[in-house]
């Protein structure tokens, strides 16, 4: 392009009809149109602008904003209160394990602690893969439920079976000692043979 | 050849509306002179970025193809995943679109500044420097030598190497020809390389400080927190300086060449240049929404990216206005498409950009594959067909022949863009889809897929239909490859090398009168306003004036930059100290290494953000206070498997090595690789005193760990108990001395002194078993408020 040319809107696009005049300057045969900056390009940046000095007024100075963490714990508060609702500490003996294993909705719940923590070792439906198998009637450590929750609390084997005292707080750690107790009986996919360790037990007291 | 004279000096500043006018014109008084621009190098960096690119998409296909089917990395630790994704991405980025850039910088400099390259020796070295760092870079990576920065995985030799080949070589070379142009003013493609090449100097060199521990071993002076802070500084604006202003740069040339039309508009460049570089630096710490980083700086990080979405799309409507009365010429210029689909590319992704790093829609797609579309629909749809587009503009000019096949170069077209797609889309619903599963909850309030490996699975379908976008993406390519070698064999026995010719620039200019002002304005301050800033006058005096330039551009970016940094940095409250967070043992702080070696951050996030979900999924949200000895810290982009924040003692030792062993040992739909070469390799004890040394300098309180041979007594001891233990859990023997022992000490570490008394026994003594202290606290600890 050499020569210095006056265009249309209907050619070249220039804004609200009018010509568009080129630079008075060329690099390497590139010319420049002096066109002014798109009307709405000015709209749009002004408006992100807003937006951000909006944002930050309203979210670090104004009292209507909560932070991402009181967030959080409000919903924890909502959570465990539609979880657990008036049930308070659960203790970890018989008489309140017993009537966890009984409560479909809670053993719901224990049912996603122990895939989230439990089944890496001893399996989705606790047939057990390094650790126990959940299902039959050998056991190593427990001879009745209460003794469930204290291995999930205090751990055994060395560590071969973790603490979850620091991980899982009381009341999880009894609804899933509950859970694992439900899981006595049932049928795995591929259950581990008993360890040389574990010995049969009792049958769990009737509930 | 006949001697082309190029244009003489116009002056003058706003055009006049005369049509037919020529250019005001004034004959100069100075002596024409005559000079040969350099395309032999020009060809060498083309035939580079060829090569490099193909290196570079195949490791991405290969690695991709990793992730549906674990065992095609043969069990080979070299070729396992977490060894060569950086790779991929360093190949990407550095070494195909690096080229990329020095084959347009080096051709469009010479010609819009009329003058060869200042020296054929810095060209060289700049050229051969660079493909020795990327050779170092193919070497280094899959052996394990990392600093574990993504992006800047590089160990420190060949970071100082790319320091002295980018500014020594590259840098010297390029401003000092700029001082020698022959024409006055800078044009816009000028700007933005004088853009890159300063703030790509100054992030490497402030991200890479590091305290060398070995000749291929560092660890980052920054820890936790800070960090993940300039780590982000960095890649964000790697992104912005590396792939983004040299390319606009390319396509300001490129572009109006190609279309013979000019450019749309001379004050959008100025405004979008301007808010393009002082914006873009501040946009970091979108990358770390919800993190432990302190909520201040991911707010600028948000409202600073979403102020930049006009700034990003001004570079891409002038490039797509330039286009207006060309549109015809598309139909038959695979060149014109490659430009048209390269911008409009990079309009979409800088529209999502700022969409993804509103927070709220962050916390859904952070640690998804909505991340990894979102960058490729950039990489290869903005800075693969730009480059694509140049090369076959490049190929007839630079061999002096026809290009071999129109027909071959559309058929790239269509296979590059179809393969974009069908790569891209997928992978936003597998990003999206994933995202949603995380978070779902059932009605009874528990997580409704707890168990991770589930929402891997659904990926499945998704990764494969990528793999053949990829595939499609690189048929494309191929079809290049066998274009530009045709065209190569029929180039002439020797290259033409026209002589042109151009006076040199008087030492004394006069910038013309100032523009009349156009406002009605009353006051000869507001009159001075208009001519001078309103009408662009002041920059245009700029513009011939290289060095203010180069000190304004370092200016916007540093004065940015130190906004964000110096607060991060300073202020107390941004890291709560925990008292119970203690540095790792010896044993553990080599674990870590091979942790970082192996590139298990590619993989596994350390950052529990504080949402439910995650609480839920994986424990206790992280704290900023927990990172402090964390150099370089750990937290990750993207969960191609779980979070391990809080994972010691979740597991057994016995479980940790069987999986290592081989994951599907343990969870049979598992796609990690197998690590079994880490229970048969043996662990050099010997080394953790230069490490535990080198972070006593970095101010890790080591205390009396640091005297000779006590580090390797206390990784000794830990050693054999933890190898007692794990023989007492299920039978693996004499792994005492082996490097999965310490890899095992560092797994089981993860995230527990949190809940450890605040008076836990100091680093000297061996921790014991996980401590079995509190609950999970219901209210946040330390470090919770904002």
């Amino acid at each position: 392009m050499t020569t210095m040319q006056t265009e249309h809107s209907n050619s070249t696009g220039a804004q609200g009809g009018a010509a568009s005049f080129l630079m008075d300057h060329e690099y390497d045969g590139i010319r420049e149109f002096d066109n002014p900056t798109p009307g709405w390009w000015h709209i749009f940046f002004l408006a992100t602008c807003l937006f951000s000095a909006i944002y930050m007024v309203w979210y670090h100075m104004s009292p209507l904003s909560t932070s991402i963490h009181k967030d959080w714990q409000n919903q924890q508060l909502a959570e465990y209160k539609k979880i657990f609702g008036g049930l308070g500490e659960l203790k970890g003996d018989l008489e309140t394990i017993q009537k966890m294993r009984l409560d479909s909705k809670l053993m719901s719940v224990a049912q996603g602690i122990f895939e989230s923590n439990c089944a890496a070792c001893h399996g989705k439906d606790g047939g057990g893969i390094n650790g126990f198998n959940l299902t039959d009637d050998a056991y190593k450590n427990v001879k009745t439920i209460p003794d469930i929750f204290t291995v999930v609390t205090a751990g055994a084997n060395n560590g071969a079976m973790p603490a979850w005292s620091a991980k899982l707080t009381q009341n999880e750690r009894v609804l899933v000692a509950a859970y694992a107790a439900n899981l006595r009986g049932t049928r795995p996919a591929s259950p581990k043979a008993p360890d040389p360790a574990e010995v049969p037990i009792d049958p769990w007291p009737a509930n | 050849m006949a001697q082309v004279t190029s244009g003489v000096e116009t002056h003058g500043f706003h055009g006049s509306v005369e049509a037919g006018r020529a250019p005001s014109r004034r004959t100069s008084p100075a002596a024409l002179e005559t000079f040969v621009y350099d395309d032999a190098i020009v060809r060498m960096f083309m035939v580079a970025t060829i090569v490099w690119g193909l290196v570079a998409f195949l490791a991405g296909l290969f690695i991709a193809l990793q992730l549906a089917v674990p065992q095609l990395n043969f069990g080979l630790e070299f070729l396992s995943f977490g060894r060569l994704r950086p790779l991929h991405t360093n190949a990407a980025i550095f070494a195909f679109a690096g080229n990329a850039i020095f084959t347009a910088v080096y051709y469009s400099t010479q010609r819009l500044c009329k003058a060869r390259m200042f020296s054929d020796v810095l060209s060289r070295l700049h050229f051969w420097g660079w493909q020795l760092i990327i050779v170092c870079a193919a070497l280094t990576l899959p052996l394990g030598f990392t600093t574990g920065k993504e992006y800047a995985e590089l160990e420190w030799p060949i970071d100082l190497l790319i320091a002295v080949v980018w500014l020594g070589f590259f840098g010297t070379n390029f401003f000092m020809t700029l001082l020698r142009r022959r024409e006055r003013h800078m044009y816009v493609a000028i700007w933005f390389y004088i853009a890159s090449i300063v703030t790509v100097t100054v992030l490497h060199v402030f991200n890479s400080l590091e305290l060398p521990v070995t000749m291929l071993k560092s660890y980052s002076v920054y820890a936790g927190v800070q960090d993940a802070f300039m780590q982000w500084w960095y890649g964000h604006n790697a992104v912005a300086f590396f792939l983004t202003t040299p390319f606009l740069g390319l396509m300001y040339y490129f572009l109006p060449k190609a279309a013979e039309r000019p450019v749309y508009s001379y004050r959008l460049s100025i405004v979008h240049f301007w808010s393009l570089v002082f914006i873009y630096i501040w946009a970091g710490p979108h990358h770390l929404h919800y993190t432990s980083l302190p909520t201040w700086a991911s707010s600028l990080g948000m409202v600073f990216s979403v102020m930049l979405w006009m700034p990003s799309w001004g570079g891409g409507i002038n490039g797509l206005l330039t286009l207006r009365g060309a549109w015809h010429k598309l139909r038959d210029d695979p060149v014109l498409k490659f430009f048209a689909a390269g911008v409009t590319f990079y309009m979409m992704s800088t529209f999502e950009g700022p969409m993804l790093s509103v927070k709220s829609v962050n916390a859904l797609s952070h640690y998804t594959d909505w991340t990894i579309a979102h960058v490729h629909s950039g990489a290869l749809g903005w800075n693969g067909l730009m480059t694509f587009g140049m090369i076959y503009w490049l190929l007839p000019r630079l061999f002096q022949t026809k290009l071999y096949s129109r027909k071959m170069a559309e058929w790239h077209f269509w296979a590059g863009t179809l393969g974009i797609l069908l790569y891209v889309i997928p992978i936003y619903f597998g990003g999206i889809t994933q995202g949603l599963m995380w978070r779902a909850f059932d009605e009874t309030g528990r997580l409704q897929f707890p168990d991770f490996v589930e929402t891997v699975m659904a990926l499945m379908p998704f990764y494969w239909l990528r793999a053949i976008g990829g595939l499609l993406f690189i048929a494309g390519m191929l079809i290049m490859i066998v274009n530009a070698i045709l065209t190569w064999r029929t180039r002439p026995a020797k290259y033409d090398e026209p002589v042109h010719s151009a006076p040199a620039l008087s030492p004394v200019y006069d910038d013309g009168p100032m523009p009349e002002p156009r406002l009605h304005a009353n006051t000869q301050f507001a009159k001075d306003v208009d001519s001078r800033v309103i009408q662009g006058w002041f920059h245009r005096v700029w513009e011939r004036k290289p060095a203010k330039f180069t000190v304004m551009t370092l200016l916007a970016v540093v004065v940015a930059s130190a906004f964000e940094i110096i607060p991060t940095f300073l202020i107390r409250s941004n890291v709560p100290t925990i008292a119970s967070v203690k540095p790792y043992t010896p044993l553990e702080l080599a674990g870590r290494d091979i942790y970082i070696a192996e590139g298990c951050y590619n993989c596994h996030s350390q950052m529990i953000r504080p949402l439910w979900h995650e609480t839920r999924r994986y424990g206790e949200y992280s704290k900023p206070g927990e990172f402090v000895y964390d150099h370089p810290f750990q937290w990750g982009s993207r969960r191609i498997g779980p979070d391990l924040a809080r994972e010691g003692g979740m597991r057994s030792h016995d479980w940790h090595v069987r999986h290592f062993e081989d994951p599907r040992q343990m969870l049979p739909q598992s796609i990690m690789p197998t690590y079994a070469h880490l229970l048969r390799q043996d662990f050099d004890f010997a080394s953790v005193q230069g490490k535990v040394r080198a972070m006593a300098m970095l101010g890790v309180p080591y205390g009396e760990v640091v005297k000779d041979g006590v580090a390797e007594r206390l990784a000794r001891e830990q050693a054999a108990k933890i190898a007692a233990e794990l023989e007492a859990q299920g039978g693996y023997k004499d792994m005492g001395g082996k490097k999965i022992i310490a890899l095992v000490a560092y797994m089981q570490r993860l995230g527990t002194d949190i809940s450890k008394p605040a008076d836990a026994p100091a680093p000297e003594a061996v921790p014991a078993a996980p401590a079995a202290s509190s609950a999970r606290s219901e209210e946040p600890v330390a470090g919770a408020g904002r």
